[in-house]
């Protein structure tokens, strides 16, 4: 069996976390039941290296404006998390530090990627300024719309977790 | 007297003083050579000193829930408080067991008492369906004891939800991603009702039914198809308990060094376990 890997994709509402899976997945499944039991979950083999792949069980988790809202159990167990914020809507990444810092504090140590999502609204120029203004490091800044450094980001969260195994 | 030598004289006064000490001293001796002879003669010896062994122990097994009791206690107390996932894990399939096979039978035996109840008017239900549904009695009936079959097994990772062996009659759809959904539907119940304690065990679908069996750090699936009886369900979990008993218990050892290592080492391969799960249950009569 091959090597498998639970990671979870966190972040505001409407930031983009379904469309990034989208993206980088085929999904198969119909994601109805986010709405009841608020987590989706999708798989994608990634190759990490000639010769080797790595399964990615992907959790997607429904969005919350209150990131210490989100529940504990469904982190459980993850060995990686996507953290996305939409960089067209400030709201989304003004108090990013202190989320960011919520979210260290619920999964203890395992690789935490930040986002910014949604990069083909905004002229690259701003989107500059912006990140500097509000301090922000992003690790990736995507695009789900474009598929801008989407599989980029998922691959290198792969090898990162294949590397770390 | 005056034709004594001094060191004469000294000794009669030696045999004045200690004639008391002499008659002891041979006493002493005598007791010694005694001893001696008991030391050398196991009989002798074992005659004397038996009782009192016998004695001191039994004085020591009446005395040893009061001396040596709260040192047990507390070094149990201490070894259960910090491995106590292994030793639930270790018990569990124990306990499982006497609990459910003590309200099995008590179900049982309430059952029995239902049923005899119930037989008359159940006979007259499917008469009334078979009636007005148009089907023959004879097709309800077996239709009612239609037979349970395992159709799918997953042994699932707790709390990450990944899958870590299968068997499957049929294919499915992605069996990891079903392991993930099971585990999410899982964990939504059991937080949503805030019962930490309490596991989600049965899960029913149309013609399926999915039993899930809780340990500490893994959880069984079972999807059956048919009807679900408690008997049916006594007998899923028997499997499932002597499966866990008999090949995951065993390598708990494995297990709990191999997740206290730096870089853990996964003992348990996946396919070894997908032979197990194949013997355990591929041929299990429910």
């Amino acid at each position: 069996m091959q090597k498998s890997k639970k990671i979870v994709i966190l972040g505001h509402f409407g930031v983009g976390k379904t469309s990034l899976i989208r993206r980088f997945v085929n999904d198969s499944f119909s994601d109805n039941y986010k709405v009841t039991i608020g987590v989706h979950i999708t798989k994608k083999i990634v190759e990490v290296r000639a010769d080797e792949s790595i399964s990615l069980i992907i959790w997607d988790l429904e969005g919350t404006d209150e990131v210490r809202m989100i529940r504990d159990a469904y982190l459980l167990g993850s060995h990686g998390v996507v953290f996305v914020f939409d960089v067209s809507r400030p709201s989304t990444f003004q108090g990013l530090s202190q989320d960011l810092e919520i979210v260290a504090g619920k999964t203890q140590g395992i690789p935490l990627i930040v986002v910014g999502n949604k990069i083909d609204l905004v002229i690259n120029d701003e989107l500059q300024s912006l990140l500097k203004e509000n301090d922000i490091e992003a690790n990736y800044l995507t695009s789900a719309k474009t598929g801008d450094a989407v599989n980029e980001m998922f691959t290198y969260l792969a090898t990162i977790l294949n590397d770390l195994s | 007297m005056s034709g004594m030598s001094e060191k004469d004289r000294l000794e009669i006064l030696k045999d004045i003083l200690f004639t008391d000490d002499r008659e002891d001293i041979d006493k002493i001796a005598d007791r010694i050579e005694f001893l001696e002879q008991a030391y050398n003669d196991r009989e002798k010896f074992a005659k004397r000193v038996d009782p009192i062994i016998e004695n001191r122990l039994d004085e020591f097994t009446k005395k040893m829930p009061h001396t040596l009791g709260p040192t047990i206690t507390a070094t149990l107390k201490k070894e259960i408080q910090n491995h106590k996932d292994e030793v639930v894990d270790a018990l569990y399939p124990v306990l499982g067991k006497m609990v459910k096979k003590y309200v099995a039978q008590e179900i049982k035996v309430l059952s029995e008492k239902i049923d005899n109840q119930l037989s008359f008017i159940s006979a007259w239900k499917r008469r009334i369906r078979a009636f007005f549904g148009g089907s023959k009695e004879k097709e309800l009936l077996l239709r009612d004891l239609a037979s349970e079959k395992i159709e799918q097994v997953l042994l699932i990772e707790r709390d990450s939800g990944l899958l870590k062996a299968s068997f499957s009659r049929t294919d499915t759809i992605d069996e990891e991603m079903i392991s993930g959904m099971l585990t999410a539907i899982k964990t939504f119940v059991e937080d949503a009702f805030h019962q930490k304690n309490q596991d989600l065990e049965l899960i029913e679908y149309e013609l399926y039914n999915i039993h899930i069996q809780s340990f500490v750090n893994y959880y069984v699936a079972v999807v059956i198809s048919g009807s679900y009886s408690l008997k049916t369900k006594n007998r899923v979990q028997d499997i499932i308990f002597n499966f866990y008993h008999n090949f995951m218990e065993m390598n708990l050892d494995l297990i709990y060094t191999s997740r206290h290592l730096e870089h853990p080492v996964d003992t348990l391969s996946s396919s070894l376990i997908e032979k197990k799960l194949a013997e355990y249950f591929g041929n299990a009569k429910i």
